[in-house]
């Protein structure tokens, strides 16, 4: 393992060199956008998503924070900030794991095997508990009128970065600030 | 026991003292504030014990010394100034010890000691004190009834002594100071003996042979009878009960496993008993395992040597040296069975020398250590030491050894240090330019260290003191060079002032600029390249990395120390030599998950964590997004268009509500608010839940939904006879209020009133939002109405405020509450924790009072003056060396204390990881210089020729170049200074000639190589 200075650099190099389509906001590395495509075998086929990643001061020791851009319906997702609460980056993140593990294990799994005892999304849970063929449909109807390649890879065309920027530092979620956050 | 239980305990000031109280609680304090304690001996390290004391805030202090200030005494003693030489120590301490804290009673006694004035004190300490007397007061507090807790400790030079006996039978209440670890149970197997496994949630901190007890088990319900059992093969998440439950009930679900800390009864020796049978002494140091009998031997010759001689070895004097090692030598000859091999006579020399020598770092550190003794004693928290500890700092002494004539003394207020480093080291010390970063606790005792030692004392020297913060009421009980006529006003100013009046040679100057990037400027190049050393007296990671990253940079010395309740830490970041602060990392601290604060809380911190949150959505942020709109309608309705998504949409919502329907204009409307905030938070949302996930519910694999560690809610039915209710109201409606600019009326303190007027508020019936199940029965028709577009919302809502903003008086703006909680008189610890505790009972989980909120809620750092004035002695004792130059890794030490356990744990720091590459190696104290203003492709070029290929390159956090961005190609034939200038907004101060940039690399066969920071010459 290198230097935790480094980490940053390795990391996203490594993402990139997966394939994986990578947006950075203004060449910094705190803060970027990756493209993330629903697995195979699940409800989330064919969607597409802007994941947002942020890369907090004390990464790797402190994990990265998720986000979906786009909506999903998800037990695990929280509908309106796209949060996700997904125990291995909240919960149990090492710094052995990279953003690689993130989008080929960690979020492909959270797809195909979401956990409705420990929902944010509890009426999804709720779904999934009791109407499994519902709450699949669901699913579906959201990626067709939210997570449409075609639509995602427009959005992202028509806005420039900057603005994207100051979207986001604008109206950051404000219930996940105060609930993450020591402040020291 | 000694305890000073009293029948009217005093009131404890909690403003003053809640950071001590985080790490005592009020059963300790209570103690504390009944206990008279005796200090005699008032050179350096009384002076120590006395203001720990005084701080902590015993009952009464009593300060004895026979003799008058010498000298000498100014090396260590900070209560001292050159005009007090020739009166007698113990009332020349007193008027400046009585300052620390009002409310302790100091007195002083000149005259000899009789060992019937004992019985006036729960515990008595000596620092100045011949073995036969000791024995005899020793004997006559072990025999006392109650017994009274005897302390000997001394400092002499670089090594040091305690000796503690609380009596024959002590019984020590809170052995660690730790919280009873606590488990979710899972299951428990009906066997004999029984398994135990818990929830994958936290792991479980029990160790073999820890009692426990079981509450709301249900099935094995024998087991929640509250009697404490044993466990063994304690693992992360099961452990074994030593118990047949193989006739017990079948366990079905639930639980709380909690440990039970029983008193632990402690027999003491008395000292004569315990000077020929010592037992085990308290390690500090694992390369020093055989010092502390050795230690024991060398303070009885050095007695015996004050007995023979009426005076103390002459520092130099090799006839005196090898007096004292004769003595040694023949005492360990008679000792029999206790005989060591080797005494060590060069060791036992630098004894002798230093001997008379009472050394500031010395007192400060031992200062800590017997001060919390007291506190033990006094309380019986935490556990006591157990009983002799022995230290020595012989590493200090200079690397070089020194010219026997240097030792001299020079008839000024260091002699006594010098007669242990010699003159030369001095004065280095007073030429020295040091940097202490932060004026708080830390910061205040180093102060007072630096000026002590003659540090930055001469005209060549200077100390630079920083702190942005003023100082507040809380601060008090620990910062001590700060009174309460000083709150509001600059701690550094106030630090530095008050160290000149410790020594008015102290060349400080004190500056109120936070260390960071954006003070760089102040901060800049000629500043760091001057300085000796730099010493840190922070309490955050953050800004310790970064003075990290500046020491690194500027390849300083850098001395680290930090303290929590009654644990220190310190660490010494010495150039090439040690790994730098920033190498090694404690893993952040964990934080609940999102869904359990929201949804599924199992204990209080969850419950105070969604209090808090909720209180800064209720009364800070939404406030600020309403001012935001009102300032500025149409941009910030621009803003939320153009974001256009459900973020947007919900901060939308929640002004409208402000503005429209929740909108307060007298105070009547404030209760009705925080009568229905009460349902909507304590019943609806429960209900709802509950009708979400029915208590029977299901997951997919047929596990109940319910299970541990979740609790299932039951929703609170309202009921103004309840006072935790109406507190709610309460403190939710005066702080509504006053976001609204409402004045309260005096009526609404009156409980009945308050009832009334709450009784007057219509409650509309609740009905469950329609769930999941009979959505999927509309799904024919279209998505849910959370899925309608949203841009057409956020276009709605803009227009319905627009209509609200023409009903609002002009002007009308909310007045935004940030969360303070230091002030109790303000409501919002009382909101939090009814928020908090209301919450808890949704979930049945255990109430905590306002003190406990406060400590979770404001993150309150437990923090006390011992622990505290210990790692500073312990970083000053580091500081000799530094200063001394020429030590090499093997001399210095990083420490991890805890006060409570006892426990001291001294080891070398870690060198530096050495990389290697080709021919080449390097650390991260290196650089690697290119001049010539390159551009990035000639910077490339340069590492392809050392076997390295550059994939990355970055400024700060930005990024100049990634060989995968096809853009960043076209910025091969750019200079990297201007890459830097563009990219990264680098702005690169006139008189510098490089910039720097860190290269991510990797070999010929694709293995990743960290290479050191490159500093790139451009003109």
């Amino acid at each position: 393992m290198s230097s935790p200075s480094k980490r940053r650099e390795m990391d996203l190099m490594k993402l990139m060199l997966s394939d994986y389509k990578v947006e950075m906001i203004n060449d910094g590395m705190q803060e970027f956008y990756v493209e993330f495509h629903g697995p195979k075998e699940s409800p989330y086929q064919g969607g597409l998503w802007r994941i947002r990643v942020e890369l907090p001061d004390a990464y790797p020791y402190k994990s990265p924070s998720i986000g979906f851009v786009n909506k999903i319906y998800h037990p695990n997702v929280d509908e309106m900030s796209g949060s996700v609460c997904l125990d291995v980056i909240n919960q149990t993140w090492s710094p052995m794991f990279d953003l690689v593990n993130v989008f080929e294990v960690f979020l492909p799994q959270l797809l195909l095997y979401p956990n409705p005892s420990d929902p944010l999304n509890g009426e999804a849970a709720a779904l999934m508990m009791r109407d499994k063929t519902a709450y699949e449909q669901r699913v579906k109807e959201y990626c067709e009128k939210y997570a449409k390649p075609e639509d995602v890879g427009a959005a992202e065309e028509g806005k420039s970065t900057d603005e994207e920027e100051l979207s986001e530092d604008d109206y950051a979620s404000s219930d996940e600030e105060v609930v993450g956050k020591a402040d020291p | 026991m000694a305890l000073g239980d009293s029948d009217h305990p005093a009131d404890i000031d909690e403003d003053l003292h809640s950071r001590q109280l985080a790490v005592y609680g009020r059963e300790t304090m209570r103690r504390l504030v009944a206990s008279n304690v005796l200090v005699s001996g008032m050179q350096g390290l009384g002076a120590e014990i006395a203001k720990n004391l005084i701080l902590a805030g015993v009952k009464s202090v009593t300060l004895h010394d026979e003799s008058v200030v010498e000298l000498w005494d100014l090396s260590s003693n900070f209560i001292f100034s050159e005009d007090d030489i020739g009166k007698n120590r113990a009332v020349a301490s007193k008027p400046k010890l009585q300052e620390l804290n009002n409310s302790v009673v100091v007195s002083s006694l000149t005259t000899r000691l009789t060992k019937e004035q004992l019985s006036n004190f729960q515990a008595v300490v000596f620092t100045d004190i011949d073995l036969e007397t000791a024995i005899e007061f020793d004997h006559f507090c072990h025999m006392h009834q109650p017994p009274i807790a005897f302390i000997k400790a001394e400092v002499r030079g670089l090594f040091g002594s305690v000796f503690c006996d609380f009596g024959p039978a002590f019984t020590v209440v809170d052995f660690d100071g730790e919280d009873p670890h606590t488990g979710i149970i899972a299951s428990i197997s009906n066997d004999n003996p029984a398994l135990v496994s818990c929830v994958d949630d936290e792991r479980l901190e029990f160790q073999d042979g820890d009692l426990v007890v079981f509450s709301e088990v249900q099935g094995m319900s024998e087991l929640n009878d509250n009697k404490p059992r044993r466990i063994k093969n304690a693992r992360p998440y099961s452990f074994v009960l030593e118990e047949d439950t193989s006739g017990y009930s079948t366990y079905e679900r639930g639980g709380i496993v909690t440990q039970v800390k029983l008193p632990k009864l402690l027999k003491f020796k008395p000292l004569k008993e315990a000077l020929k049978d010592p037992g085990d002494f308290l390690l500090s140091d694992f390369s020093k395992i055989d010092r502390p009998p050795l230690l024991h031997l060398a303070f009885q010759a050095l007695d015996k040597f004050l007995c023979d001689f009426g005076r103390f070895p002459v520092a130099g004097s090799e006839d005196d040296a090898q007096g004292l090692i004769s003595i040694a030598s023949a005492m360990n000859d008679s000792a029999g069975d206790a005989k060591l091999e080797d005494i060590y006579p060069k060791l036992l020399r630098s004894f002798a020398f230093g001997s008379r020598a009472v050394l500031n770092p010395m007192a400060a550190m031992f200062g800590g250590i017997v001060g919390q003794e007291v506190v033990k004693a006094c309380s019986g928290k935490f556990h006591p030491l157990f009983q002799f500890f022995y230290f020595d700092s012989s590493e200090s002494l200079p690397a070089k050894t020194e010219d026997v004539g240097d030792f001299s003394p020079l008839n000024g207020r260091y002699d006594a240090q010098i007669s242990v480093f010699g003159s030369k080291l001095q004065r280095k010390m007073e030429e020295a330019k040091v940097f202490l970063v932060g004026s708080g606790a830390l910061g205040c005792e180093f102060l007072k260290n630096l000026a002590l030692m003659g540090v930055s004392c001469s005209h060549q020297g200077k100390l630079t003191v920083t702190d942005d913060d003023v100082i507040e009421k809380s601060n008090l009980s620990r910062q001590f060079l700060f009174h309460d006529w000083n709150i509001g006003q600059a701690k550094s100013s106030v630090a530095a002032s008050a160290a000149k009046t410790i020594n008015p040679h102290l060349k400080v100057e004190a500056l109120q600029n936070r260390v960071g990037a954006e003070t760089e400027s102040v901060f800049d190049d000629d500043f760091w390249e001057t300085l000796d050393v730099t010493i840190n007296a922070l309490d955050n990671v953050n800004a310790r990395l970064y003075v990290d990253q500046r020491c690194l940079y500027f390849q300083k010395p850098l001395l680290d120390s930090g303290t929590l309740g009654a644990k220190c830490n310190t660490q010494m970041v010495i150039p090439h030599l040690t790994e730098n602060y920033g190498a090694s990392r404690d893993p952040p601290e964990k934080q609940a998950p999102m869904c359990t604060v929201h949804s599924f809380p199992h204990n209080i911190d969850h419950c105070l964590t969604w209090a808090r949150s909720e209180f800064e959505g209720l009364l800070e942020k939404t406030p600020a997004e309403v001012n935001a709109y009102l300032s500025n309608p149409s941009d910030y309705s621009k803003l939320m268009i153009k974001a256009g998504d459900a973020q947007a949409r919900d901060t939308l919502e929640h002004v409208l509500e402000y503005l429209d329907l929740e909108r307060c204009e007298t105070f009547e409307d404030c209760i009705t608010w925080a009568r229905l905030k009460f349902e909507d938070y304590f019943a609806n949302r429960v209900k709802q839940l509950i009708y979400t996930f029915p208590e029977d519910a299901a997951t997919s694999t047929g596990a109940p939904f319910w299970s541990a560690p979740k609790r299932f809610p039951r929703p609170l039915q309202f009921s103004t006879s309840d006072p935790a209710h109406l507190h709610f109201v309460m403190s939710a409606s005066i702080l509504r209020a006053e976001t609204f600019g409402i004045p309260v009326p005096d009526w609404m303190k009156h409980p009945r009133k308050l009832a009334e007027a709450v009784e007057k508020v219509i409650i509309p019936d609740f009905k469950p939002k329609k769930d999941a199940k009979i959505l999927t029965d509309e799904k024919a028709t279209s998505l849910s109405s959370a899925s309608v577009d949203d841009e057409a919302v956020i276009h709605d809502l803009i227009a319905r405020l627009e209509q609200c903003r023409m009903n609002l008086r002009p002007g009308f703006r909310m007045k935004p509450i940030q969360f303070e909680k230091d002030d109790d008189t303000n409501y919002h610890m009382d909101l939090i924790a009814a928020l908090a505790n209301m919450r808890a009972r949704n979930y049945s989980i255990p109430e905590v009072d306002k003190l406990k909120a406060k400590f979770v809620a404001g993150r309150i750092i437990p923090a006390i003056a011992t622990s505290t004035a210990m790692a500073t002695g312990l970083v000053c004792l580091e500081l000799y060396k530094v200063l001394d130059g020429g030590h090499k890794l093997e001399d210095y030490r990083n420490t991890f204390a805890n006060l409570a356990l006892p426990l001291f744990s001294m080891a070398e720091p870690v060198p530096p990881k050495v990389i290697k590459h080709r021919d080449m190696s390097w650390t991260v104290w290196d650089r690697w210089i290119i001049k010539n203003n390159p551009t990035l492709r000639e910077l490339l070029q340069w590492l392809q020729k050392k076997g390295l290929n550059a994939y990355s390159v970055s400024c700060g956090s930005c990024l100049l170049f990634n060989s995968l961005f096809p853009k960043h190609r076209d910025r091969m034939d750019k200079k990297v200074v201007d890459l830097a200038r563009e990219v990264a907004k680098l702005e690169v101060p006139d008189y510098r000639r490089h910039i720097d940039v860190v290269v991510a690399c990797e070999d010929e066969d694709d293995n990743d190589v960290d290479i050191p920071m490159v500093s790139i010459y451009f003109r």
